[in-house]
């Protein structure tokens, strides 16, 4: 092993090439995952936050906001099922905000929330007319106590603070109180306005091993209610989105196989006599090949490194809001040891080969 | 002709090996295409298959139709605009639906668009591609688009919104109209209104989301757009194009794939030029052997380019071959096509980037001096 | 036999080989016998080239001798062990300790320095590190390649790799060394340079070689030829 090592070392030429392609399919890699994670971390952020052990939507309303109402006797329901401790109320409304500074057609989305249970990370509702803001909108300028006005009624309202990582549906979340919410809602959007004790969803804590199947039961099948984690999964184009991009991550992967098998093949079909050499001096052939599988695993490593640092410079590069990028180190080290993998496993390609080297070759007249 | 192929049946496994990349890369970057355009698609065929050559938005509405609210003093604004000829309503909401075609009883987010309908079902925003059926001519009939047929919203069926229990009976099928990557809904604007109500009770009227507005005599459609904007500041009017590719996300789906197209179409020629780089250094002997008893440099060249045409070519048609079962179904809730066009493209590039690289070899081919098949020195060293 | 009066035969001996045949079957069904019945012993510190024309068999023999081959039948001992029926594994460690090659063409791996060559065989076997680097530092002196340790086999000239290649042969102090057409690339004065060098590194070691060679000149460095024709061994 040290001998491939050593060439390794000393002839970096025949190899950078290689390289060069390693680095752009672990660009490939760490570029879909850290795209499919930016687009799961906006969409969810407000749901993540959620510290519950169920979060409650009305039977038709397919996990979505919007389309969910809970009636008070319905909340009454949930509130009487065995183990649950706390029920609040949630509901949201997506709008438009006027941010001073900016252009008048240039208006930030927003996700107004209204809660009772406040999530991890999210003080208590403020007063009325105020909110918290996600720090996403530190971009757009916003500032602690600015006011920004939020719809085509210009409701204003006055930023208390920031929060991180509650974004929702790829917009920047605010954080109010239940009454500043219906106000929001009813001036901007009278269509979806709701009555006074009416909600779109519930926060739900308590204790019980499936405490979702316990409320669904309690309350005749008029609600459907998920774990937090369900509901990320249910939020509509997540599950297909995952799905999607998980596929082609494998493709590629398969491609990193097949690109570290053939170059690997070609390098031993080269070497085949310096093999014979070797193993006339008495080389076993797994020492050669586990030379040439570290020579695949530093490749690997080093493409690696190389790309991991090209992608997280491409995050920081990237202006806030063109593309949903996150990078976090763990999608760095998975798609490395994918890669890794794929290295080992397309070294076998040369296996047979290097097997059937046969020492005697390396005796006798050259043809 | 002849030593290309000897040589490539003589060591099938790394001519098998590179085909197989190729194949492989060129199969993720045509299904990725059709993702992207099917993506795109799903999310605003819709505002590109209605008939309005001007969609006027509130600017409020940061260009997504449901966010966009024009109250009626947008409208009378709208209306005295120099640029506007005819003006219709348009409504669009989002619905639990329950297609009776469906045969597991599922329902889904069912978006419904409501235009004002015209004589025989035309009217300001109706579908402009309808293949199969008719357009609506009443109220609760309406024309879904085509990728949402599979799901049970065929001609003939009912959806019926949840909750409430209003129906609405389909009765024509247009093509690429969906909204928001779900199902779609074309109907007249009273069965919009009728809808909203069913299901939230509590809601006023509502108002409508944009108004479709085909220009005046003498105004081009991008006319229109500035003469109404120029009404007001809350006013944000668009062309039909504009309006569906400034739609947000559209343009981050675009550059997220163009990325990503981008690094798929390098790999390609680097694995190419690699290959057959080191191939030309592991024959050099033979090479040189050849020039010495005679054989043209350009016979050998072309050789080699033979042989990167044929494996380029392999790998396209085994790629179109993977790709070809995959585009015609959906993924999740995007329909797939088989994108001619991305094929013929990416055929082309990547046929002329694979002859590119391998210049590289080919110019190392060229360099052989037919000397030194009598030293033992070849190409490498 | 030999033309030189024999000697008692010493109590070891670095090569015996009794009744040895290598018989190769063709593709059509057809049998090639490459070495027939050949019977060949070594003193411990005897050098003999085995001469003939190509396809002769000496390679063939060569090969078996040094645990490159295995024979179809017959007895093969080298160094006191039998490697008749030794498997690939057995004949792989064989080689590393009991047996030294220098090969026709040199074959020194192209990106190790001339010193790292030398190291090679310890680093494919037992690894004993600081011995090893001093036992290829001694033999460096001996070849006068001190002052060519660090080099490349690219910067060496063809006769200093041959000594490279000699030093390498004799890093596991082998019980035999096989010379494979040692000089057949270099001129008449430089061959004879090495023949003498290989001759006086091989007596002051008291170390067994075979000569492999088509070429009569060189024939005289040696104790004793053997004549291989059709596979056959002549005296």
């Amino acid at each position: 092993m040290k001998l491939a090592l050593t060439e390794l070392r000393r002839r970096p030429g025949r190899f950078s090439a290689a390289a060069v392609i390693l680095t752009l399919i672990a660009i490939l890699l760490m570029f879909l995952g850290g795209l499919l994670d930016g687009l799961i971390a906006s969409s969810t952020g407000a749901i993540r936050a959620q510290d519950a052990d169920a979060i409650v939507y009305s039977d038709t309303a397919q996990a979505s906001f919007v389309r969910s109402r809970i009636e008070p006797q319905t909340r009454a329901a949930v509130e009487a099922v065995p183990g649950v401790t706390e029920v609040g109320g949630i509901g949201n409304v997506q709008l438009g905000a006027r941010i001073p500074g900016k252009g008048p057609r240039d208006l930030a989305g927003v996700a107004l929330f209204g809660y009772e249970i406040a999530p991890t990370g999210v003080p208590d509702a403020p007063p009325a007319g105020q909110a918290w803001a996600d720090d996403v909108l530190e971009a757009d300028g916003v500032e602690v106590g600015m006011i920004i006005e939020v719809g085509p009624a210009r409701t204003p309202i006055e930023i208390a603070g920031f929060v991180n990582d509650t974004t929702f549906n790829g917009q920047a979340s605010l954080w109010a109180s239940p009454d500043t919410w219906r106000e929001v809602l009813s001036a901007n959007r009278p269509d979806a306005q709701l009555g006074p004790d009416v909600w779109q969803a519930l926060v739900v804590r308590g204790d019980g091993a499936d405490l979702p199947a316990l409320i669904d039961a309690a309350t005749g099948g008029a609600t459907t209610s998920f774990t937090v984690d369900d509901a990320i999964n249910e939020t509509p184009g997540i599950q297909e989105q995952t799905s999607t991009f998980n596929q082609i991550i494998g493709v590629t992967i398969a491609i990193a196989l097949v690109v570290i098998g053939l170059f690997f093949a070609l390098l031993t079909v080269e070497r085949t006599s310096l093999y014979g050499v070797l193993k006339a001096l008495g080389a076993k052939s797994s020492t050669i090949f586990a030379g040439l599988v570290a020579q695949a695993v530093v490749l690997t490593a080093i493409a690696s490194l190389i790309a991991g640092t090209l992608v997280v410079l491409l995050q920081l590069l990237l202006p806030p809001g063109s593309i949903p990028l996150l990078i976090t180190p763990g999608r760095i080290i998975l798609s490395t040891v994918l890669l890794l993998v794929a290295a080992v496993l397309g070294c076998s390609f040369s296996l047979r080969r290097v097997l059937r080297v046969d020492p005697a070759s390396a005796i006798g007249t050259t043809s | 002709m002849f030593l290309a192929f000897k040589e490539m049946a003589r060591a099938k496994v790394r001519f098998a090996l590179l085909i197989a990349a190729i194949a492989l890369l060129v199969f993720l970057i045509l299904f990725q295409q059709s993702l992207q355009n099917g993506l795109i698609t799903g999310f605003i065929g819709a505002i590109r298959e209605q008939s309005a050559p001007v969609l006027v938005y509130s600017v409020d509405g940061q260009r997504v139709l449901q966010g966009s609210v024009i109250t009626p003093a947008m409208e009378e604004q709208i209306r005295a605009a120099p640029g506007t000829g005819e003006v219709g309503l348009i409504g669009q909401g989002t619905f639990t639906g329950l297609p009776s075609g469906n045969a597991d009883g599922e329902s889904f987010d069912t978006t419904i668009i409501g235009y004002e309908l015209g004589p025989d079902g035309s009217g300001i925003g109706s579908p402009t591609n309808v293949i199969e059926g008719r357009l609506p001519v009443a109220d609760d009939e309406a024309v879904v688009s085509d990728a949402d047929v599979r799901l049970g919203y065929d001609i003939g069926d009912t959806v019926t919104l949840l909750p409430g229990g209003k129906t609405i009976e389909i009765v024509g099928i247009a093509a690429n109209a969906q909204l928001n990557v779900a199902p779609t809904l074309f109907a007249s604007y009273d069965t919009y209104l009728d809808a909203v109500a069913s299901v939230n009770p509590d809601a006023g009227t509502p108002l409508p989301n944009v108004l479709g507005v085909i220009p005046a005599d003498g105004f081009t459609p991008a006319q229109a757009v500035a003469s109404i904007n120029d009404q007001s500041l809350d006013l944000d009017a668009l062309t039909r194009d504009d309006a569906a590719a400034e739609t947000p996300g559209v343009a981050q789906v675009q550059q997220s794939f163009n990325i990503i197209f981008l690094l798929y179409g390098l790999v390609v020629p680097c694995v190419t030029g690699l290959f057959f780089l080191i191939v030309t250094f592991q024959k050099a002997n033979s090479l040189t052997l050849l020039r010495a008893i005679g054989a043209p440099a350009g016979r050998l060249v072309s050789s080699l380019l033979i042989q990167v045409v044929v494996i380029v070519g392999a790998g396209l048609a085994l790629g179109t071959l993977l790709y070809y079962p995959l585009s015609q179904g959906a993924l999740g809730g995007i329909a797939l096509d088989f994108e001619t066009g991305a094929v013929i493209f990416w055929s082309v590039l990547l046929l002329t980037l694979g002859l590119v690289s391998s210049l590289v070899a080919a110019r190392r081919v060229l360099a052989i001096d037919p000397i030194e098949a009598t030293t033992g020195q070849g190409v490498g060293s | 036999m030999t033309s030189a009066p024999t000697a008692p035969a010493p109590t070891t001996t670095a090569l015996q080989m009794t009744g040895v045949r290598k018989v190769y079957t063709m593709g059509d069904g057809s049998d090639v016998v490459a070495l027939d019945h050949a019977t060949l012993t070594l003193a411990s510190d005897e050098m003999v080239a085995l001469v003939g024309p190509s396809g002769s068999g000496k390679t063939t023999l060569c090969s078996i001798a040094g645990g490159i081959l295995s024979a179809t039948e017959g007895t093969i001992v080298v160094g006191g062990e039998d490697i008749s029926g030794h498997n690939a594994k057995e004949l792989t460690k064989f080689r590393q300790e009991k047996v030294g090659f220098v090969f026709q063409s040199v074959n020194l791996v192209p990106f190790l320095t001339a010193r790292e060559n030398l190291l090679v065989v310890d680093e494919l076997g037992k690894r004993t590190g600081a011995p090893a680097k001093a036992r290829a530092d001694q033999l460096l002196e001996e070849l006068g390649l001190a002052d060519r340790a660090k080099n490349l086999p690219s910067q060496l000239s063809g006769g200093q790799r041959q000594r490279v290649a000699i030093g390498r042969a004799l890093m596991n102090d082998p019980a035999l060394v096989l010379f494979d057409e040692p000089t057949s690339a270099l001129d008449t004065k430089l061959g004879e340079q090495v023949m003498e060098l290989i001759r006086t590194e091989m007596k002051a070691r008291g170390t067994a070689a075979i000569v492999v060679t088509h070429d009569d000149r060189i024939t005289r460095y040696c104790d004793r030829s053997v004549h291989v024709i059709d596979g056959r061994l002549d005296a």
